[in-house]
């Protein structure tokens, strides 16, 4: 779920020239101070004695961080139960945790400091598709991998390094995943007429047109496409054109308080009677800050919800209430605990923490204790079969415990293949 | 005809909506010459005020009251601490003000934490206008913010308190030769500016998404459209300004797609600014 640079933005415009100043300047002060042990930082990393040091971005301030605290806790969650368990290959883990602060230029700065200075062995995490995008040079240059939780826009060339690159994996759904598998219930139950509504960057313009191309070949129509400026407060007009569009289903990839706020107002204009509402972004937390009137009977599709009923589930379930009581749990959440396990099986696969050695046990593993079922990280191109749930709001929902019900579900989907030049992605 | 009015509607309900964010911020700024960028913050904590009394089950209309008092006494604090030493150095008053609105927006993250919240819809339900449909609640935020507007204005040009004010906005140094306490009308216009903020916040609260940067989001739409319709208009020129960014972006989007329409009218805001720089309402 990414984020552009360069919007009107002026929270962030002041509070980086009022605060930044002082924060870039802490930094390049204390690593001024510090033995420069930063040079053999690119290839070493923290050797293979002493613990597993992970680097973790997760956006803890800033525009999404109603998204991060799940994202966070649920690496530390993996690491904590790994290391109570002896940890890998006799090394404990250590997880250095990083703020993105939800703005790319602040994680390009972070994957190097966690790299060069933490001397972290691989990084896991940044939320948007442009935080990753602005990770990715890094890890590439350092040959670093970067474990990415994220529901995203798929793999297509034009995005590389962001995408198409071999140090990056891919753990959550992307749109032939999260979308197409319950394109087919849709419009049975409600009708192919889609009015599409999104925030204004890669992500929804992605996921728009490859839902888009499925619809038309199931014989549905987009009849509204509209992309939304970041912070947006107010959206009379459109719920103006939605109205008057006939449209059957309306499609949302808005995100942030943006989706709220729509979906808040939508709810006061008494449209939710004459429309169906599908979003692929409103998770949990997303779905908590609608609050239960504007959301009932509202469709959402990921690969996980807290709700779902699987065993692993059940008792992932149990650990997060007793380990991180008040956070709520997301995909984004469990993809992070799925990246932390999966990579410490591929370091005991290949009896060393390194590059090649992590990547080459990740590309085809199968790992059947993920809370949402079983998930495979293709060899080909770094992206995670991975079931996929349609549910519905609950009337008079209380929390995550009752938010969702199941109405359609896929045990595993194989995701289209990656639209990049070089298949499959290998070190080499 | 349908859609002619539901735009219509639509503008009016906009401009009457960013009228009410911007009013408290108008009444500052175009009286006491404070550029308060604690706006935003205040609005977010009357917001967060209404939501605790509303989960302590105090019906909603009694919870808009509590946070209105409830800002209004944290801007007067603000004032009595801070602002006063500051009055007639706008640069000084907008660092300060700045400075409260971070320490604000991170008490409420440290009091509220940072999870997304909501409040029920207080009116759910739809009337219809004409063959146009509107929300209840909308409505009435419209009706409130209409009748605000209108008790701002009588005050001012009714009653002796506003040909105080009046007269302390055009000639100032004559206003206290002839008697008029500015230190305590200062102190008093920044605490109704406050608690105007708490009242909007708390009154736009079921609509928007409650979160400690929900000011943010208001902040620049409010500044245009006060500096837009006029500093010391404050009556006339918020209505303007507000008609101008939020109810032109609504007219704009008809014809375009809405990325485009609210760079429209942000452009047009400057172009209105070039030629007229006190504001299309504005005197000197």
């Amino acid at each position: 779920m990414p984020r552009p640079l360069g919007g009107f933005d002026r929270r962030a415009f002041l509070t980086a020239s009022l605060l930044g100043g002082g924060a870039v300047l802490a930094p390049s002060l204390l690593s001024g101070c510090a033995p420069q042990s930063a040079d053999n930082g690119g290839g070493g990393g923290g050797g293979q004695d002493g613990p597993i040091r992970v680097g973790v971005i997760s956006p803890l301030s800033g525009a999404w961080t109603v998204y991060g605290k799940a994202h966070s806790a649920g690496f530390q969650m993996a690491v904590d139960e790994l290391n109570a368990a002896g940890g890998t290959l006799g090394r404990q883990w250590e997880v250095v945790i990083a703020d993105s602060r939800t703005e790319p230029q602040v994680v390009t700065e972070q994957a190097n400091r966690l790299i060069r200075e933490e001397q972290v062995d691989f990084l896991a995490g940044t939320f948007s598709s442009a935080e990753r995008n602005a990770a990715a040079p890094v890890v590439t240059q350092a040959d670093k991998l970067l474990l990415y939780p994220t529901f995203y826009e798929g793999q297509s060339q034009e995005f590389y390094p962001g995408v198409c690159n071999p140090n990056v994996f891919m753990f959550g759904p992307e749109p032939s995943e999260q979308v197409w598998p319950h394109l087919e219930y849709m419009i049975r139950e409600h009708g192919g007429r889609f009015f599409m509504v999104g925030s204004d960057y890669v992500w929804p313009r992605e996921t728009n047109r490859l839902t888009k191309q499925r619809l038309e070949e199931l014989g549905g129509s987009v009849v509204g496409e509209v992309y939304i400026p970041f912070n947006t407060p107010q959206y009379g007009s459109l719920l103006g054109d939605i109205g008057r569009s006939g449209a059957d289903v309306v499609f949302l990839s808005l995100t942030g308080s943006d989706t709220v706020n729509f979906r808040r107002q939508f709810a006061a204009a008494g449209m939710k009677q004459d429309f169906t509402v599908w979003t692929v972004d409103d998770e949990e937390a997303a779905t908590s800050g609608v609050g239960p009137e504007a959301t009932e009977g509202d469709y959402v599709s990921f690969d996980y919800f807290w709700s779902i009923d699987t065993p692993n589930n059940q008792k992932f379930r149990e650990k997060v209430r007793s380990a991180y009581p008040d956070v709520i749990m997301n995909t984004v959440g469990v993809a992070m605990y799925n990246a932390a396990h999966m990579a410490a099986r591929a370091i005991e696969e290949a009896g060393e923490v390194s590059t090649d050695g992590i990547r080459s046990a990740l590309a085809g593993m199968t790992f059947d204790q993920a809370p949402q079922g079983t998930l495979t990280m293709r060899a080909e191109d770094h992206q995670a079969t991975l079931p996929s749930y349609l549910v519905r709001a609950r009337p008079g929902w209380t929390s995550p415990d009752d938010m969702f019900e199941v109405v359609n579900q896929v045990e595993s989907v194989e995701p289209e293949t990656a639209q990049c030049d070089d298949l499959p992605l290998s070190g080499a | 005809m349908d859609r002619v009015l539901s735009v219509l509607l639509d503008v009016v309900t906009s401009t009457l909506v960013l009228a009410l964010v911007s009013l408290g911020l108008a009444v500052v700024f175009g009286l006491v010459r404070v550029i308060n960028m604690g706006h935003g913050a205040m609005l977010a904590l009357g917001a967060y005020v209404a939501w605790t009394c509303v989960n302590r089950g105090i019906p909603f209309p009694v919870a808009v009251l509590v946070a209105t008092v409830a800002v209004g006494i944290v801007g007067l604090v603000f004032e009595v601490l801070v602002i006063r030493h500051f009055y007639e150095q706008p640069f000084e008053t907008l660092l300060i003000s700045w400075g409260f609105y971070l320490v604000v927006t991170e008490l409420i993250k440290l009091v509220w934490g940072t999870d997304l919240r909501s409040l029920p819809n207080p009116l759910p339900g739809t009337l219809s206008v004409g063959g146009a449909g509107i929300g209840n609640y909308v409505a009435v935020i419209s009706l409130i913010s209409a009748a605000l507007l209108t008790a701002t204005a009588l005050v001012l040009y009714r009653t002796d308190l506003g040909v105080k004010v009046r007269a302390m906005i055009q000639n100032r140094d004559m206003a206290l030769m002839l008697g008029v306490n500015a230190p305590r009308m200062y102190r008093s216009v920044f605490a109704v500016g406050a608690a105007l903020a708490g009242l909007a916040g708390a009154l736009i609260a079921p609509m928007f998404s409650i979160e400690p940067d929900m000011g943010t989001l208001w902040l620049v739409r409010s500044f245009f459209a006060v500096i837009v319709g006029g500093l010391g208009a404050i009556v006339g020129g918020t209505l303007v300004g507000s008609g101008l960014i939020g109810g032109a972006t609504v007219v704009f989007a008809l014809f375009s797609k809405q990325v485009f329409a609210q760079t429209v009218v942000f452009a047009l805001a400057v172009i209105a600014l070039r030629f007229r720089p006190v504001g299309i309402l504005g005197r000197r």
